[in-house]
């Protein structure tokens, strides 16, 4: 790599992004205008709106069944109020047609008092207020008389007190007083820290983005990119420059960013805070939190980079942009949610990992061993994906990819067009959205009915459906035939192995991402059958997932996918198989045991070995479950509802002779 | 000059079958020679321009530019190449100079001899006019000689024009074409695919007819007349493609 020719191909892209009308307005205006404009301009308007509400005048109605000197006095103080005006009775309205006058907004408040007398003998003042909630006028009303009747009721009070000649002193027995310790910058951190790693994340992917998107794919579009191709610069130099290129743009968006916004800070603290000296800027957290996103921006400009790459016009690299966009919204999120601490577990996983140190940074509260894992696990990241942008950008494939490639005809009548990739990824979205949506509400209102008909009606049914309605034959498609006898004792003897290895493995994750007590309940219930007999448990756990599930996932999907490969074929359609299991910190147990279902599948070209094989894994967790506890033998594998680790090596060992086995009776590997 | 000997290139198909785009071609282009390729939309054309210009790898086969292998020395065979095609683009934000200058630096060339060798180009393509206005402004015509000055900047030895007229009014055509018979005597090896008959008449020294990437007839206008008896360059080749298509069944 030259050096040189890096900085020539760095230094015209830069020309000619500064002189991109788009990318001066996102990447440099906008945030020098945005947060002023947002952040004053919507609380000075704020704070203009709040004073305007409290000096509205206020209409209310007080309806007083009482009559009598203390009500009087009560009404009188009432109307004492500034700003609160109160409604002449009259004689033919009832209190619900005053009630239906507050409904439209011609009064904010009724009031209704009427009185009772207490087990002491001394009488009560019952007082209902009526008011509207979703009307800030209203409930505006409503704090005002809630201050008031407190002020009465106390004098009322210490009259009481004073004719019994009690002091007043006797009620308070207790004061209490509150001091908050965190000094005014940690206050300031801890709500700016909330927001402020959203606010970084989404800005700078939508920066890096709209640069990253022209840079490759743009000069797809444009017909400029053979031009370079053919000149004397290498591909590493091209990419490099280019990559350099999306890094510094974005750098100088994320510091007018942080700057505009520390100033727009520093502008409401002051407007705020009555003491301004003591109002300071955790300057240094802001100086940190920047040095923190350099690796944030590699790493994005990386993955759009390749994106880039891959798409053939601008149009489909935004497009393929959005699902990234999406998700680091959704996970720069985590931020706000209360109880989500960085740990070892959670600093590994990217934009979470920002998220959640940077408000620990802006609350002068964080961690240094963690804050170097985040970096350290970005950093390799980032090769990652700087290496496969390279890779793409020398595949020839993929820079010449023709218009008819990612063509979506993939709807015809014969079955090879059925079984086609692009077709069966958008029929595993649906059914992921339908199970989501329609099994998720069906399994809220009983678990159990709930589970049997997602089996039935998402799961099973579309497949058998789909493939009658394309005429496919379902033998073949769903390799429903017989196999070895032999086969079939294997799957029985690697059941409980590869149980031990799978609840190992999701024994782990636990450890480092503790799982809720409300989510290992609904676990626990589900497998101990607490309203059901035992057969039926493993009916609804065992059985039906076991059919159902390798209908969709071995036979449909997988059928589809091995014609990319029998082993990225068993692969991808246990990734699909985990993701399918809506829990993130159970996916990588379950895709291992898809890939093994999978490999059970291609290898014995049978869908009954691996129905068998996941029947027998859910059922043995349910008998598991129930029976450990009872069994003497199985306290010496299970202590204290864990796996014991030493089963490992066992296992595997079994597992081994398993599938050497599995070789030596099937010796080929195709269809 | 320019060594093609059994270049194949073949693309794998959606029913998994192979396609030879390009198929055991093989030819010979000399110094101070214009050699055209000609052959139908389809034929392999610019398949082998991109594997002569390294963009593609070949699958088999090889090619040598100024002596320079294609698969062991693919950048010494780009800075000896000038490579213009009608769809190549333009970075429409920079200036005529700018690009120019831009490419000037990728091909090597010195900074002190990029302004002379500027100004040369803005001689010969009458380019004072809007050297330093964005491309954005410019006409068609005009930006075709600032692509043609991007794709000589760094003086090569072997120039590849691939369908160059393509999509261009007759005026831009004709300068483009004068622009290929100076190269000629420059004393630059050219290579030129077209699917135009007459304009491979009137500029070739030499014609490569290839039909479905295999090599059709090899030789000069006047040596195919001799062959076949006929006098139209359009009879000529259909003359050869029934022939290889008689072959094959």
């Amino acid at each position: 790599m030259n050096l040189k020719k890096i900085i020539v191909i760095y230094k015209k892209e830069l020309l000619d992004l500064v002189r991109d009308k788009r990318t001066v307005v996102t990447s440099f205006i906008l945030p020098v205008i945005l947060y002023p404009l947002l952040m004053i301009g919507f609380s000075s308007m704020m704070a203009r709106q709040e004073t305007k509400l409290e000096q509205q005048q206020i209409v209310i109605y007080i309806n007083d069944e009482v009559q009598d000197r203390d009500t009087d006095a009560l009404k009188r103080s009432l109307s004492e109020l500034e700003t609160i005006q109160i409604m002449e009775e009259k004689p033919n309205f009832d209190n619900i047609t005053y009630i239906n006058l507050l409904k439209g907004k011609t009064i904010q408040a009724v009031v209704n008092i009427r009185d009772s007398l207490s087990s002491t003998g001394y009488r009560i003042l019952d007082i209902t207020c009526y008011y509207d909630e979703t009307s800030e006028k209203s409930s505006v009303a409503y704090r005002k008389i809630n201050d008031k009747l407190y002020e009465i009721e106390e004098e009322l009070v210490s009259e009481r007190l004073n004719e019994i000649k009690i002091n007043n002193e006797i009620l308070n027995a207790i004061e209490l007083k509150k001091e908050n310790i965190a000094p005014p910058e940690q206050m300031v951190g801890f709500i700016v820290g909330k927001f402020l790693p959203y606010l970084l994340i989404i800005l700078t992917i939508s920066g890096a983005s709209v640069i990253a998107s022209d840079l490759i794919a743009g000069e797809k579009e444009r017909g400029t990119l053979e031009t370079i191709l053919i000149s004397a610069a290498r591909r590493n130099e091209l990419v490099i420059g280019k990559y350099l290129t999306i890094i510094t743009i974005s750098i100088i968006t994320v510091l007018l960013n942080l700057f505009s916004m520390y100033l727009s800070f520093q502008h409401i603290f002051m407007q705020m805070g009555s003491q301004i000296n003591e109002f300071h800027l955790p300057v240094w957290n802001f100086a940190l939190i920047l040095l923190l996103m350099l690796p944030l921006i590699t790493f994005f400009s990386a993955i759009l980079l390749s994106i880039s790459s891959y798409s053939r016009n601008i149009k489909e690299a935004q497009s393929y942009q959005m699902p990234l966009i999406f998700g680091a919204i959704m996970l720069s999120m985590v931020s706000f949610l209360p109880g989500f601490e960085l740990n070892f577990g959670f600093a590994l996983i990217p934009i979470v990992n920002f998220s959640l140190l940077m408000r620990d940074i802006m609350l002068n509260n964080f961690n240094p061993y963690l804050f170097f894992v985040v970096i350290g696990s970005t950093v390799i990241l980032d090769i990652v994906t700087v290496y496969i942008s390279i890779k793409l950008f020398h595949s020839e494939k993929i820079l010449f990819r023709t218009a008819e490639d990612k063509s979506l005809k993939f709807w015809g009548k014969n079955k090879r067009n059925i079984l086609n990739t692009q077709f069966v990824i958008v029929y595993y979205v649906i059914i992921l959205i339908a199970l989501y949506y329609l099994g998720g509400s069906w399994q809220m209102k009983d678990i159990f009915s709930g589970l049997i008909k997602t089996q039935i009606f998402i799961i099973i049914l579309p497949v058998i459906l789909i493939l009658r309605i394309s005429k496919t034959d379902l033998r073949s498609a769903l390799k429903l035939h017989n196999t070895k006898p032999i086969n079939y004792l294997m799957v029985f003897i690697a059941a409980l192995p590869l149980l031990l290895l799978s609840g190992i493995i999701a024994q782990l994750i636990n450890m480092i991402f503790p799982v809720s007590k409300a989510y290992l309940e609904t676990m626990k219930d589900l497998v101990t059958m607490q309203q059901h007999g035992l057969l039926f448990t493993i009916f609804v756990v065992g059985v039906l997932p076991g059919i159902c599930e390798e209908v969709m996932f071995r036979g449909f999907i997988l059928s589809s996918f091995r014609k990319k490969g029998v082993w990225a074929g068993i692969v991808v359609t246990a990734v699909l198989f985990g993701a399918f299991h809506l829990d993130p910190f159970r996916m990588l147990p379950v895709t291992l045991l898809g890939i093994w279902l999978g490999y059970l599948a291609i290898k014995t070209r049978s869908l009954y070995v691996p129905i068998l094989a996941h029947f027998l894994h859910n059922s043995l967790t349910v008998l598991i479950s129930n029976y450990s506890d009872r069994l003497a033998w199985m306290s010496f594998i299970f202590k204290d509802e864990n796996i014991a680790y030493w089963t490992v090596i066992p296992a595997l060992v079994i597992l081994y002779f398993v599938i050497a086995g599995f070789h030596k009776v099937n010796p080929e590997m195709v269809d | 000059m320019i060594e093609v000997r059994n270049l194949t290139k073949t693309f794998l198909q959606k029913n998994g079958e192979e396609l030879f785009a390009v198929n055991d071609l093989s030819f010979k282009a000399h110094k101070r020679e214009i050699v055209v390729l000609l052959g139908v939309n389809g034929a392999g054309k610019t398949t082998t321009m991109r594997m002569l210009s390294t963009v593609l790898q070949p699958t088999s086969g090889t090619a040598t530019l100024e002596g320079f292998d294609l698969k062991k020395n693919p950048r010494d065979v780009r800075a000896n190449l000038g490579f213009l095609s009608s769809d190549t683009g333009l970075y429409a934000r920079l200036t005529a100079r700018e690009i120019i200058t831009y490419f000037a630096r990728l091909y090597d060339v010195e900074d002190y001899a990029i302004e002379t060798r500027i100004s040369n180009l803005t001689k010969l393509l009458d380019m004072h006019d809007f050297l330093d206005k964005k491309i954005d402004l410019l006409s068609t015509g005009m930006k075709q000689k600032v692509s043609i000055a991007r794709s000589i900047i760094h003086d090569p030895p072997v120039m590849i024009f691939d369908e160059p007229t393509a999509g261009l009014d007759i005026l831009t055509a004709k300068n483009i074409v004068s622009f290929i018979n100076q190269c000629k005597e420059e004393g630059k090896c050219v290579l030129f695919s077209t699917h135009i008959m007459r304009e491979a008449e009137r500029i070739a020294d030499k014609i490569v007819m290839i039909h479905r990437g295999k090599l059709l007839a090899e030789g000069s206008w006047e040596d195919f007349m001799t062959e076949t008896g006929l006098h139209d360059l359009d009879d000529i080749f259909i003359h050869y493609v029934n022939k290889i298509d008689g072959e094959d069944e």
